[in-house]
């Protein structure tokens, strides 16, 4: 059935044995669906990035069978490289093969390692005059600048060199070369340098960042800086340099403060946007509904999906399961199950976080048999239950009284090499005790860490603690 | 959420955290079953409750109730008999709050 995103194709359901005995389910929705989300997000508007990257061009160039053989620097040392390309350009066999792009991936490599911008720039001077033939691009240029980028100076010294390297080699500085280094700046937690390099690149039309390389700086920003900080950036680069927030850039901004639960930052954002002239889109809806899931309100959530009818923006499926995510989780399953049918008219399957979803709503409504029986639906429409949807059924036929079916259930996640979350972990053992099954409860204890479910500790501490309530309901004659 | 909540209690912690993971010197007794001068307490139920599986020394009609061998008894308070529930508060027993 439709097109999982990747995120959730994790699972290694696919094959079980014990089909037939429990049905189909998977992943937690929560995660699945709050990953799924900007996931899908990027996938959508930003098609590009990994093209521009003179990197992974190169990595595949080296594997041609008739290239020479790949090479992989593995010390920074110098006159050992410059050997090794003079032993390469001197063998006849290999020297016809040693174009540009060859020359620039032995580059790459010897930059990886390299803890010295100058060497590189060494390495491909003598690469030049040893193979004449080989002419240093953009590409060269940009390599040396991502190597720069990855430890720059307090003032940005080793960066503004290569970049006046590059200019006077003749290869004006431009758009990608300003991506290339934002990237890596912000990869390797520079944001402070970014936000310098990036005013003084956008003094030049011709090194203006475009959206993508603005949003991404904005996210990587966003990470680890306050919402003030940001704007007062965002402000900066409009006033000073006309480069103005796009929706995406919001987007970014509300996905974060929805993150915070600060619902009420992400409403004056929208009012925000909407006054520069944005309109909001199915993408920025699904992040505000997801925001109103974290704080368990279910019923804002459908009046968000009710504004984007009205405002007749399609839904996609990430709005129908975060839809569904948050009816359920606010005990409105019998309203989720209603969504289905809808979802359905408008030519959206349910997935497994769909379902996922919607067993966890059955289990807090008390129907973990109901939710059971779900997994066997979902199997047979050919939906293939993850990790996840294990847990959740799990949790739920614990809660729900329904012991055996659960320990049925576990064996089949082990039978899988399913993990337990800690949730799920936790109630189960609980339930175990209380029916005096602690040795069961020990296995599952083992199983745990053997599976790397959870970390010693983690398993442990929840085990002891579990022991520790069970002799007190004993004192009290609760449990068995 | 009981999960989550301890959770939090061991980040919130870290002294907790530590009686359980921080190796120190074991009393004589739990030495010679450990076969190590240091364990922390949870290597040493882990210790403890694979030596109760590989001896098969769980009854075999009520899996939760322990049969101790003489070496198991020498840790165990000299009990003949325990429960599995019991085990990681007779653990704990070697392990005092102030030892360092």
């Amino acid at each position: 059935m439709g097109k999982l995103p990747p995120s959730l194709k994790t699972g290694k359901n696919l094959g079980l044995p014990i089909r037939s005995l429990f049905k189909n389910v998977q992943q937690s929705p929560q995660e699945s669906e709050l990953e799924s989300q900007p996931s899908s997000h990027h996938s959508h508007r930003k098609p590009k990035s990994i093209t521009r990257k003179p990197n992974t061009s190169l990595t595949t160039a080296t594997s041609h069978p008739s290239s020479p053989p790949p090479i992989n620097f593995t010390s920074p040392d110098i006159s050992a490289a410059k050997t090794l390309f003079n032993s390469l350009a001197t063998t006849t066999r290999y020297s016809s093969l040693l174009n540009n792009r060859f020359c620039n991936a032995v580059l790459q490599s010897f930059s990886s390692v390299s803890s010295n911008i100058q060497d590189s720039i060494i390495l491909l001077n003598h690469m030049t005059k040893i193979h004449p033939s080989f002419t240093p691009d953009k590409f060269s240029y940009h390599i040396l600048l991502c190597q720069s980028c990855k430890k720059p100076d307090s003032d940005l010294a080793n960066v503004n060199k290569t970049l006046n390297l590059m200019a006077s080699k003749g290869f004006e500085p431009d758009k990608v070369t300003t991506d290339v280094a934002i990237r890596t700046l912000c990869s390797t937690g520079h944001e402070e340098h970014a936000i310098e390099l990036i005013k003084k690149l956008s003094q030049v039309q011709f090194t203006k960042p475009d959206t993508y390389t603005y949003n991404f700086l904005v996210k990587g920003l966003i990470k680890t800086r306050t919402l003030s900080s940001v704007s007062v950036f965002i402000n900066e680069m409009k006033e000073g340099f006309d480069v103005k927030p796009d929706l995406v850039t919001y987007t970014i901004l509300i996905d974060n403060v929805c993150n915070g639960k600060n619902l009420r930052e992400a409403m004056r954002l929208l009012d925000v946007l909407k006054e520069e002239g944005f309109k909001p889109d199915c993408y920025l809806y699904n992040t505000i509904m997801k925001g109103y899931c974290m704080l368990s309100h279910g019923g804002d959530v459908l009046r968000v999906y009710k504004k984007m009818i009205e405002e007749e923006i399609q839904p996609d499926l990430v709005t129908y399961n975060t839809l569904i995510y948050g009816l359920s989780k606010s005990g409105k399953v019998k309203e989720a199950i209603k969504f289905l049918n809808e979802m359905a008219k408008m030519g959206h399957f349910p997935d497994v976080v769909t379902y996922t979803s919607l067993m966890n709503g059955l289990c807090r409504d008390g129907n973990a048999l109901g939710a059971l029986e779900l997994l066997g639906e979902m199997e047979t429409k050919g939906c293939n239950p993850n990790e996840c949807t294990y847990n959740t059924l799990l949790h739920g036929l614990c809660k729900g009284r329904h012991l055996d079916k659960g320990v049925e259930l576990y064996g089949v996640m082990k039978e899988g090499d399913m993990k337990l979350e800690s949730g799920s972990y936790g109630t189960f053992l609980r339930t175990l005790c209380r029916n005096g099954r602690v040795a069961e409860a020990y296995e599952v204890f083992d199983y745990a860490i053997e599976s790397n479910s959870l970390t010693e500790v983690a398993a442990y501490t929840t085990l002891e603690s579990t022991l520790k309530w069970l002799k007190k309901a004993k004192e009290q004659g609760l449990a068995v | 959420m009981l999960p989550q909540r301890m959770k939090k209690g061991i980040m919130d912690n870290p002294k907790k955290l530590a009686t359980l993971i921080d190796l120190v010197n074991l009393p004589s007794t739990l030495r010679e079953f450990v076969g190590q001068s240091q364990s922390s307490r949870l290597g040493c139920f882990r210790r403890v409750w694979s030596y109760i599986k590989d001896n098969n020394l769980q009854d075999p009609k009520n899996k939760n109730i322990v049969h101790c061998d003489e070496k198991l008894k020498s840790i165990l308070l000299g009990k003949t008999q325990v429960e599995l529930e019991e085990l990681p508060m007779l653990i704990k027993l070697h392990f005092p709050k102030n030892q360092k």
